[in-house]
């Protein structure tokens, strides 16, 4: 496991670059945006996608078939799949919620008590999408797992829409549903969400272990 | 150290069945044409794919409980495949430092040198040979006990794929009861570093011998057709028509040697043989 973690921050490393230009444009939005939520957000999610980088990495030029031969499992793969997008993506994610704080009081813009409070509404919400994009990933690959994801929103966004048409007809009150999120207050809110999140991601886990063990190099 | 009995598996034009064995202290080689079932063998003994019939025993466990660190005793080249070539030489140390808990790290660095493996470039910068070079120092540098190796000296001039077969032969002599698996289009390392070698054919095992045996006993008959008419043909293995009359494959060269004096018996070599077996009928 450790080794692999290895590999990925090494890969990861080879592109400095990268890193250091979303470091500037972190540094950017922070002295120019005004709305801090969009830099953790965009932060968050573009570190959640490094885990998604090294499994195409992983399967360029055939790799996979030499990295499955080395002493791991596919078990242990996955689980370090989730674990570096979690690290990476919180690592962007606290980086980023920093950074805003920082700006945010210096700019006298957003008090960093508010600026926390939305960092925290996003970690779930970028857990959810590491849950929901790594199976994708490791069942199309690279190129197909992009498709996949695209047509997949494509079908939720129709689903909800077609839903919102048929909720009189069913008589489901999705209104009512929302409100009474919003009538939870921030802590019942982020609660529900973290543990959706968490539910999720061990759903996906289990998911993307089924999908890898079936897979042939 | 590596059994494999009746392992099955199927693809649209192809299906393997294959049964080998390595036992310790031996180097056993895996020949066959492009396409024959080289490396779906070695995948099948490696678990990269699922096997549709038959067992792979690797150091005396069934590979669906081979874990991880059992792995660590195995040393693994595939010709297809190897680290990222994202990842450069400085970067794979620690990986494998990592991964197997007897990684020799100087062993692997004085190798290095030895071979001119470039630390800071990019393997997928590096020349056919250089990646070749890299793959065996890693499956040599961490005390495997089994080497399994698909194509090990593809992309390499002849000096270097005598250094890298040295390596082997010295891998062999470091400790006792270690074993190799190797696969080859060139004859001519499997013929001086095997002790015997399996011949695998449209996914079928069509022989097996010790590599002595096969360099000193079979033999390359060359014979006109009256000739061919008289000879004895119990211990022919296979005959193939040609202009001057037939060639015939024998594993009983010294029968004919000394029973038809006149015709024309030559040595036996690896790449007679495979031709021989193959498309001969």
């Amino acid at each position: 496991m450790k080794g692999l973690l290895i590999k990925d921050l090494r890969l990861m490393a080879a592109q400095k670059k990268f890193f250091l230009s979303l470091v500037l444009v972190t540094v950017l939005l922070v002295i120019m945006a005004q709305d801090a939520s969009f830099i953790i957000c965009y932060m968050s999610f573009i570190g959640a996608q490094f885990s998604l980088s090294t499994i195409s990495y992983d399967e360029f030029d055939n790799g996979n078939a030499f990295l499955f031969s080395l002493p791991i499992t596919r078990k242990g793969y996955v689980v370090e799949k989730y674990g570096f997008g979690l690290l990476m993506g919180g690592g962007c994610w606290l980086f980023s919620m920093l950074a805003a704080m920082v700006g945010g009081e210096i700019r006298k813009l957003v008090p960093a008590n508010d600026t926390l409070m939305v960092a925290i509404l996003i970690l779930p919400i970028m857990l959810l999408v590491v849950a929901v994009m790594l199976p994708f990933q490791l069942k199309f690959g690279g190129e197909k797992g992009r498709i996949a994801i695209f047509v997949i929103v494509g079908v939720v966004a129709a689903a909800i829409f077609v839903g919102l048409k048929m909720e009189e007809a069913l008589g489901i009150n999705f209104n009512g549903f929302l409100s009474g999120l919003q009538e939870l207050g921030f802590g019942a809110l982020v609660t529900v969400l973290a543990v959706a999140a968490i539910v999720v991601l061990l759903i996906s886990g289990r998911v993307s272990m089924v999908i890898l063990e079936k897979k042939e190099f | 150290m590596l059994k494999i009995e009746h392992v099955r598996k199927s693809y649209d034009n192809f299906s393997l069945d294959c049964s080998m064995e390595v036992k310790p202290g031996c180097v056993t080689g895996l020949i066959g044409k492009n396409g024959a079932g080289k490396s779906t063998t070695f995948k099948a003994i490696l678990g990269l794919i699922h096997i549709e019939g038959g067992n792979v025993t690797i150091l005396g466990k069934d590979i669906n409980e081979f874990s991880a660190k059992d792995r660590q005793e195995v040393g693994v080249v595939l010709s297809d495949s190897g680290f990222s070539g994202y990842l450069t030489v400085r970067d794979v140390i620690p990986v494998l430092a990592n991964l197997y808990g007897t990684f020799e790290k100087e062993f692997f660095l004085k190798q290095a040198e030895r071979f001119g493996l470039p630390m800071n470039k990019k393997i997928m910068e590096f020349s056919t040979g250089m990646k070749a070079k890299l793959k065996v120092l890693a499956a040599i540098s961490h005390k495997a006990k089994l080497l399994i190796l698909d194509e090990p000296t593809v992309g390499l001039d002849v000096v270097a794929r005598d250094e890298l077969l040295d390596l082997l032969r010295e891998f062999m002599e470091g400790e006792e009861g270690r074993a190799i698996l190797i696969s080859s289009h060139i004859s001519g390392d499997l013929e001086s570093l095997c002790d015997d070698i399996y011949m695998v054919h449209e996914g079928k095992i069509i022989l097996h011998e010790d590599t002595d045996v096969l360099l000193g006993q079979y033999g390359v008959i060359k014979v006109n057709n009256s000739q061919y008419a008289s000879l004895d043909k119990q211990y022919l293995l296979r005959r193939i028509k040609e202009s001057f009359g037939y060639r015939c494959l024998t594993n009983q060269k010294q029968y004919y040697l000394e029973n038809y004096p006149q015709i024309v018996v030559e040595n036996g070599t690896v790449d007679e043989v495979i031709t021989m077996m193959v498309r001969g009928e």
